[in-house]
């Protein structure tokens, strides 16, 4: 217990949260957006997959490690645009297009690697790029703060600078604001001129492109390969961050790194002879109780908010 | 607007060969029954359908008109019946939707907030710019509606039915508005199926009936019964004939009822009346005064905070729906197409939703489809349902059908209370009439009745004693419907009058 | 005041619903041809996905198209994946049936074949009851880790689709945990349990018919049951209004007395006790034993059998048995071909997306209205 304690107060403890969170936070921010342009994305978990598939192995043939971002974001963007293309043109059920979006992942990106490299499971033979790992100059030296805050993947910075410039996006611009006026009040948007589907796209859009941006990371910061179904229900775990942060970015960054958290914690507690298996078991047992507490906080709220109108009441 | 033919995909025809002109600067009047297509023309002229022949002219070119956007940018605005805002947002911030002030590449909030306060004082439409509109009462929603549309440049507005949430005290506040716009240049385009209302504010008036355009004729032309002969093509009965009420005893009684919503909401105080058998209670009072609520804590959808509900004498409340049906009240729905039948399910089984677990329908756990359907024929008889087979989704019926089933099915229960939440909303004459004959046909044969209604001709004249509702209570029980006046029971339902607590009581 | 309604003499109800009718036939045609139609585009996909990367794709579908059939043990493959996809088709088929996206099969199956296993292979028995028993017990643990979800949806309004997954997760790492250290005995090679009692495996077809079906057991029967006991469920027993009325519309079952929360969570319940019998059909019939991962990549494959089927019981086993033929098939393919097998999940994905896409069905029918009028 103690040697536990003393894990999750170290620095190495906390500079891990930050890294797992990062494949969390990002796909959460992208289907917050499509969530309040009130087109809940469940394909997060294939687009990320069909990303880190596509960025690895474009990584591969180029050799280099930004046309492979490019090439995953692309990717991610694309199957983003079709699931926006089957359900806003062609009016298919949202959710079982997402559905059929996460199959083709899954099986599309073991096929393509079978077909290009002879082996289903990853791509660890081949030698691909990685995102840069970022020394900040100063801040790097710091005790503590620096060996959490430095020496991150790029895209860790990416994901939580993106948290403001989701916030920004979402309450300051004129875009952010029709896509939020869409997903609450469809009617309301059109009648005053606001291009309803074009805001949809743009929200499934961006939510494949942050959603890629994830994907990308894991195969190519996180680790340095594409393995079959490596997003391991990330995309999912995104989808319950958005939830629990009460669908602002602040509160979907809070409940990622809450996962993330308990991610890490697994990961560490590993070491230290639990069964592995348990302790993967966390992050997921975590969703689960907090969509509990979370639907028992809220019921709680509305109870309290009856009482105390009973008791102005009886005043 | 001229030789204007609207055929929807499905082969509705929606409006055939209409011309349709208003002079700028006057009020002008769009009559017609529900689905006579007043709604498709003017949702041809601001861009929301596009017509499937015909031109539109403004100030005398040829304009084509595809997106609301397109209409917006040539000056027509249009005030929706059911608004079109965005709750979480603030008053300021729907005014500028869509056409939002920019500082930078952000938008300027106070610029909006500005613009809405001085367009406000300018046209004499209170609101207050930072309220969020989730949060204020509907009259001043209906403003914010109007000044989103004058922000916008505006220069004909088309109002449709814009008096049906009001009270008579608001709606004079808005006809002064609407009297100042013109004043100030504007025209505008009213819709109402509200013949009095019409008579009072329009210059000129445009009859629709059956997709076509009857007449356009001038106010000082024109009366109620020649209006009401134009919309139906026949004379139609303003007044409902009933026999003097034979009360019985007490079916329902409620006493200090309370409820609070989930969100903290005071919807019901102290809330008590009786209803009798072989009467018609009224509900009197501007929506979104608890009438939504009270329907809903009786039938049981919703769980009261506390009080009394006796039905005979037996309690009712916190009952699940089906206890309280089972207990002997039906319920038409404030929203019937939408939660009064399920579309997609047969007319059959629309029909047993309440009843389907019970004999002759279920019989040692599974259910009997011959009961089912000879169940179903019998209604469609007796109803005059217009539908060829009852294996046929609801959704496949016309609106007046629908509602047919729901009535069918409620009042075949045998209720000993029925509950009749805006039985004539959103229906034209026809059904209008075929409705308030049901209503009374149960009064008559001893059924206690709740009829809730927002518009206040019909709850005066089909009520035999009437309740008005604000702000969750009951302000007035009127032991005789006779010789009230809207006016009067206008200040009730404005709550600037209240019965005391004694004299309602003397009318529970 | 006279209460008799307006009639309408233009009215007349025999021509009408005789023309219904025949609407409703030309209908249901469209239908089957739009599914078929989609099949085929799907294939035509996957043939195009496979000449654009150089794969020889007459080959690939030769052996796709024909492999199942083209010896017994490969019929009896098919066998065996069709009965475990048409018991999940028909499981999933309830949840949806509500309007509830309920995707914990994969994780009851698991659940439900370590149940069985366990009461299989430690539990002395005698036989049938060795059968019953282990079958009852797994049913009864997938009843309540459907139940877990269907509760949490119904009375806490937790986004099913999550708690679902997050659920299977769960119980696959504990499968794992479990096989890992308690079910495989000490001192073993590999990963695996124990083989179960002799009385408690279902009888395998290829001593009774002398010909080698491989593992196609007589849980065949099983699915032939749960296709009838699932329409009778659906369709006439006041459980299943309770369910349909609930998937066309919620709010109008709540208003009508349904008791909506309670079937909601039974919805999920017995979705579970049913995907249940295919985890048990995997350890009594298929496996005989436990061994890792013994229901993965199941997950979604009941889902696209119970979609292909518009979740009608009595077409499941005929989207069951296309299914797990394209199933087999692709694996014959890649043995044959060298081409992924992962080639029909693309196909299944491409299947899926083009029947959920309405406008393309809308479409066929506008069209075929247009040429009749003609």
């Amino acid at each position: 217990m103690e040697q536990a304690l003393q894990v999750i107060f170290s620095a190495t403890f906390i500079a891990a949260v930050l890294r797992v969170t990062t494949p969390i936070l990002l796909p959460a921010l992208g289907g917050l957006i499509a969530e309040l342009g009130g087109v809940a994305n469940i394909a997060l978990e294939g687009i990320m997959l069909t990303a880190a598939c596509a960025g690895v192995l474009i990584s591969i043939a180029t050799q280099s490690e930004w046309l492979g971002l490019l090439a995953g974001v692309a990717m991610g963007v694309l199957m983003a645009l079709v699931l926006a293309f089957f359900h806003l043109n062609l009016k298919a059920d949202i959710i079982l297009a997402a559905i059929a979006i996460n199959i083709l992942a899954s099986g599309g990106t073991i096929f393509v690697v079978f077909l290009l490299t002879g082996d289903k499971g990853s791509t660890s033979a081949l030698v691909s790029k990685q995102m840069p790992f970022v020394e900040i100059p100063i801040i790097k030296d710091i005790p503590l703060i620096g060996p959490i805050v430095s020496g991150q993947n790029l895209l860790t910075y990416v994901a939580f600078i993106a948290v403001a410039l989701v916030s920004v996006f979402l309450y300051r611009t004129r875009a952010g604001i029709h896509l939020r006026a869409v997903g609450e009040n469809l009617e309301a948007a059109r009648s005053v001129g606001i291009n309803v589907r074009a805001q949809q796209y743009l929200a499934l859009a961006l939510s494949g492109l942050l959603a890629a941006l994830g994907g990308v990371y894991l195969s190519m910061g996180y680790v340095k390969f594409f393995a079959r179904d490596m997003t391991a229900g990330r995309g999912f775990i995104a989808l319950a961050a958005i939830f629990l942060g009460g669908k602002t970015p602040l509160g979907t960054m809070i409940a990622a790194l809450v996962f993330g958290a308990a991610e890490a914690l697994s990961v560490q507690l590993g070491n230290l002879r639990v069964p592995n298996q348990l302790v993967q078991m966390i992050p997921y047992v975590a969703t689960l109780v907090a969509l509990v507490v979370y639907a028992l906080v809220q019921r709680q709220r509305a109870i309290a908010r009856q009482r105390k109108f009973r008791q102005t009441q009886a005043v | 607007m001229r030789n204007i033919t609207k055929i929807y995909p499905n082969g509705v025809l929606a409006d055939n060969d209409v011309t349709f002109e208003v002079r700028a600067g006057e009020i002008h009047a769009l009559v017609g029954e529900n689905g006579a297509g007043k709604s498709t023309l003017m949702k041809i002229l601001y861009g929301m359908e596009r017509p499937t022949s015909g031109q539109i002219f403004l100030r005398g070119k040829p304009v084509t008109i595809h997106t609301p956007h397109e209409a917006i940018a040539l000056g027509i605005g249009m005030v929706h019946q059911n608004f079109m805002l965005v709750p979480s947002f603030t008053i300021a911030e729907n005014i500028v939707l869509g056409a939002e002030p920019l500082r930078g590449a952000f938008v300027d909030k106070r610029a909006a907030i500005a613009a809405t306060t001085r367009l406000a004082q300018q046209y004499g439409l209170t609101v207050d710019p930072e309220a969020i509109v989730d949060a204020v009462p509907v009259g001043m929603r209906q403003r914010v509606e109007i000044l989103k549309a004058l922000y916008r440049g505006a220069d004909v507005l088309i109002l449709d039915e814009p008096t049906a949430v009001l009270t008579p005290q608001e709606t004079h506040e808005l006809f002064t508005a609407i009297r100042q716009l013109v004043n100030a240049g504007k025209t505008v385009i009213f819709i109402s199926h509200k013949l009095r209302e019409v008579m009072e504010i329009s210059d000129r008036i445009s009859v629709m009936r059956d997709a076509r355009m009857v007449g356009t004729i001038d106010k000082r032309d024109a009366d109620e019964h020649l209006l009401a002969k134009m919309m139906v093509g026949r004379e139609v009965f303003l007044n409902i004939e009933k026999p003097p009420v034979q009360r019985g005893p007490v079916v329902l009684k409620v006493r200090n009822l309370e409820y609070a919503t989930e969100a903290g909401v005071e919807a019901l105080k102290h809330v008590s009346f009786n209803v009798y058998a072989g009467e018609i209670l009224g509900i009197a009072g501007v929506e979104g005064n608890g009438q939504t609520e009270l329907v809903e804590v009786i039938a049981g959808l919703r769980a009261p905070l506390s009080g009394v509900i006796e039905l005979d004498g037996k309690s009712i409340a916190g009952l699940t729906p089906r206890g309280v049906r089972q207990a002997g009240v039906a319920h038409i729905p404030e929203d019937r197409l939408t939660n009064g039948v399920a579309l997609a399910s047969s007319i059959q089984e629309n029909l047993i939703v309440d009843r389907y677990e019970r004999e002759p329908f279920t019989r040692g756990g599974l259910m009997r489809p011959a009961e089912i359907e000879r169940n179903a024929e019998a209604l469609i008889e007796q109803y005059a349902i217009r539908a060829p087979d009852g294996t046929l989704p609801v959704g496949s019926l016309s609106g007046g059908n629908m509602q047919k089933v729901v009535v069918a099915r409620e009042l075949s229960s045998r209720p000993k209370l029925l509950i009749a939440a805006q039985p004539t909303r959103g229906v034209d004459i026809g059904a209008t009439e075929f409705m308030h004959e049901q209503l009374v046909k149960a009064r008559n044969a001893g059924v206690a009745i709740l009829l809730v209604s927002a518009d206040l001709s019909e709850v005066m004249s089909l009520s035999d004693r009437l309740a008005v509702m604000h702000d969750g209570r009951i302000v007035a029980i009127f032991p005789d419907t006779r010789g009230l006046t809207e006016e009067e029971v206008g200040l009730y339902m404005l709550g600037t009058k209240t019965m005391t607590q004694a004299e309602i009581e003397r009318n529970w | 005041m006279q209460a008799t309604l307006p009639t309408t003499p233009s009215f007349d109800r025999a021509a009408e619903r005789a023309r219904v009718q025949q609407e409703r036939r030309r209908s249901a045609m469209i239908d089957v041809f739009v599914t078929l139609g989609t099949i085929a585009l799907a294939l035509l996909i996957g043939f195009l996905v496979m000449l654009i990367v150089g794969k020889d794709p007459i080959l690939a579908y030769a052996s796709l198209l024909s492999g199942p059939l083209s010896r017994s043990i490969r019929t009896g493959r098919w066998i065996e994946d069709a009965t475990t996809l048409i018991i999940l088709g028909l499981s999933v088929s309830i949840p949806f049936r509500a309007r509830q996206f309920s995707l914990g099969a994969q994780g009851q199956m698991f659940m439900a074949a370590m149940v069985a296993a366990v009461v299989a292979i430690y539990l002395p028995m005698p036989p049938v009851v060795a059968v019953l028993l282990p079958l009852v017990a797994a049913m009864i643990v997938g009843f309540l880790v459907g139940l877990l979800p269907g509760l949490m949806k119904a009375y806490l309004n937790a986004n099913e689709i999550v708690s679902t997954l997050m659920l299977n997760a769960v119980i696959v790492l504990l499968y794992d945990f479990l096989l890992t250290n308690v079910f495989t005995p000490p001192g073993s090679q590999s990963l695996r349990s124990e083989l179960i009692q002799p009385n408690s495996m279902l009888l395998r077809f290829t001593p009774l018919v002398g010909v080698n079906l491989g593992r196609a057991n007589l849980a065949v029967l099983f699915a032939a049951i749960l296709v009838f006991a699932v329409w009778v469920l659906l369709n006439r027993t006041p459980f299943g209004y309770e369910i349909r009325t609930i998937g066309a519309n919620e709010k109008f079952a709540r208003y009508g007395g349904i008791n909506t929360r309670r079937t909601i969570a039974w919805s999920f319940a017995i979705g579970g006790a049913i995907a249940a019998v295919a985890g048990v059909h995997l350890v009594l019939g298929v496996h005989q034993r436990l061994i890792p991962g013994i229901a993965a990549g199941l997950g979604f494959e009941g889902i696209v059998v119970a979609l292909l089927a518009r979740n009608n019981p009595l077409l499941i086993p005929v989207t069951g048995l296309f299914y797990s033929y394209l199933r087999v098939g692709g694996d014959i393919m890649e043995q044959e071909a060298a081409v992924g097998a992962e080639i029909v999940q693309v196909i299944q994905a491409v299947i899926i997306l083009l029947l959920t896409a309405q406008v393309l069905v809308d479409y066929v029918k506008a069209r075929n209205q247009r040429v009749r009028e003609a």
